[in-house]
């Protein structure tokens, strides 16, 4: 399963990469998502860190639903989708590969986002930044863990980057408070009384957004029309 | 045997597309299904493949000559090639995707054979309808399957390029692997095949020999069954 995975991840990250657009629409959305809010500071004036964290986490929400989006639409062009599931290796292995190259589109795309946050909204990064690589970490297999087999689920529909926001955002709103309780931390140097206890809360939702994909992707993911 | 269908119907919503279906495909065996447009026969061949699931009935395979699970090769209507990648990083994705260990002179050898190494490197969009298709028909023909289903492969092909297919269709099964193949092209490609099986009335009108087969008796309706009908076998499943 593993290596049908890592096999169709990087056929997905050939794929993205190379054409590019799909990986450059997502990260425009999101440091336009970062500018746009910067405009509503007056010069100098600084956001509060809770509200930096807040924008970093809705940037990287809305580029994962077009990276999740673009990645399931490489198997709509010539029917690749049956190719795969006739593939012997279980059906679940789709999921991972997609799942393995959105948390690495995901990654790089936050990768810029940070340093947009840094200096458009005026932020500076404490020393609690370990925390906040840590609940990244934590955050992004659980959102990718359910974006993965979301994206499944609307490919094919005419409103699917609608419908993937509209179902996926509530299931992911545990995993964004607690990304954006600990961003707080990282961009203030002040950490809130039980805030750790978010990485405990993220990791219990990791594991139901994976046990659910694995339970409910072949249902989601088949070769009928 | 390879493969193995029993008591096949299929709906889609209320319509019946057809009923009653029994194939067997043996190792080394052309089966040529056949029959007017609309009777069905992708809709068998996508179950057969696994890719959707019957009504009623079942398909179930055996072993190959090595004991293994067969693996099956599937070339439907779509060619499943990414445009984005160049054809060798195409072999290359379905080969690794089937844990199949191919090497670069494989790759080489089935390029030269469906007459695309000289664009092995160049993107798939580039390519016209017939080369798209011999792309397709060499991941197919690389994975070496067991069991060969061909929905239409001679689709948007030319004359030489027909030829090659056909080549690398009877080189497949004296291999030893079981072949159904979908083909509107039947007086020609009937010389080739084992046996026929002709979907017509939402059923298997003939399936048999195909040296038993008339193509010219497929217009007359009734006509003397060559098969058992599930009612004229007491309700018996085959």
């Amino acid at each position: 399963m593993l290596s049908a995975a890592l096999t169709i991840a990087r056929k997905d990250l050939t794929l993205t990469l190379g054409r590019g657009s799909g990986l450059v629409q997502a990260l425009l959305l999101g440091l336009l998502l970062v500018f746009v809010f910067s405009l509503s500071l007056q010069p100098g004036q600084r956001m509060t860190p809770q509200a930096a964290a807040a924008v970093f986490w809705m940037a990287s929400a809305f580029c994962q639903v077009l990276i999740f989006s673009t990645l399931y639409a490489h198997e709509e062009v010539n029917g690749q989708r049956q190719g795969l599931v006739l593939a012997p290796a279980p059906v679940q292995s789709i999921w991972l590969g997609k799942a393995l190259a959105g948390i690495g589109m995901l990654a790089a795309a936050q990768a810029l986002f940070i340093p947009a946050v840094i200096v458009f909204l005026g932020q500076n990064v404490s020393a609690l930044w370990p925390l906040g690589l840590g609940i990244l970490a934590i955050a992004d297999i659980g959102i990718v863990a359910a974006g993965s087999l979301l994206g499944a689920l609307s490919q094919g529909q005419s409103a699917k980057e609608s419908l993937l926001s509209i179902v996926l955002f509530p299931l992911l709103i545990p995993l964004f408070l607690g990304g954006i309780r600990i961003g707080t931390a990282v961009f203030s140097g002040a950490l809130a009384e039980g805030a750790q206890s978010w990485f405990g809360i993220a990791l219990a939702f990791d594991a139901i957004f994976v046990a659910a994909a694995l339970a409910l992707f072949p249902a989601v993911y088949n070769a009928e029309e | 045997m390879l493969l193995r269908a029993r008591d096949l119907a299929h709906f889609y919503g209320p319509r019946l597309i057809f009923k009653d279906i029994c194939l067997d495909l043996p190792p080394g065996a052309l089966t040529v299904l056949a029959g007017a447009n609309g009777a069905g026969k992708s809709t068998l061949l996508k179950i057969l493949a696994g890719l959707i699931r019957p009504s009623t009935g079942s398909v179930e395979t055996g072993e190959n000559s090595r004991g293994q699970k067969p693996r099956i090769g599937y070339l439907g209507h779509q060619t499943f090639i990414y445009p984005e990648l160049t054809a060798l990083e195409n072999l290359r994705f379905w080969t690794s995707l089937h844990g199949h260990a191919v090497t670069g002179s494989d790759y080489a050898a089935i390029l030269e054979r469906v007459e695309l190494a000289p664009f092995a490197e160049e993107k798939a969009r580039g390519f016209s309808r017939g080369m798209a298709q011999r792309l397709n028909l060499a991941r197919v023909f690389l994975l070496e399957a067991d069991i060969l289903l061909l929905d239409e492969p001679g689709t948007g092909l030319d004359l030489r390029s027909s030829a090659v297919l056909l080549r690398e269709i009877l080189a497949a099964r004296d291999k030893g692997a079981g072949i159904i193949w979908i083909t509107h092209n039947l007086e020609e490609d009937l010389r080739h095949a084992d046996s026929v099986a002709f979907l017509e009335g939402k059923r298997l009108a003939f399936y048999g020999p195909a040296k038993a087969f008339r193509l010219s008796e497929r217009a007359s309706v009734p006509r003397p069954e060559p098969f058992e009908t599930r009612e004229a076998r007491g309700g018996e499943p085959c």
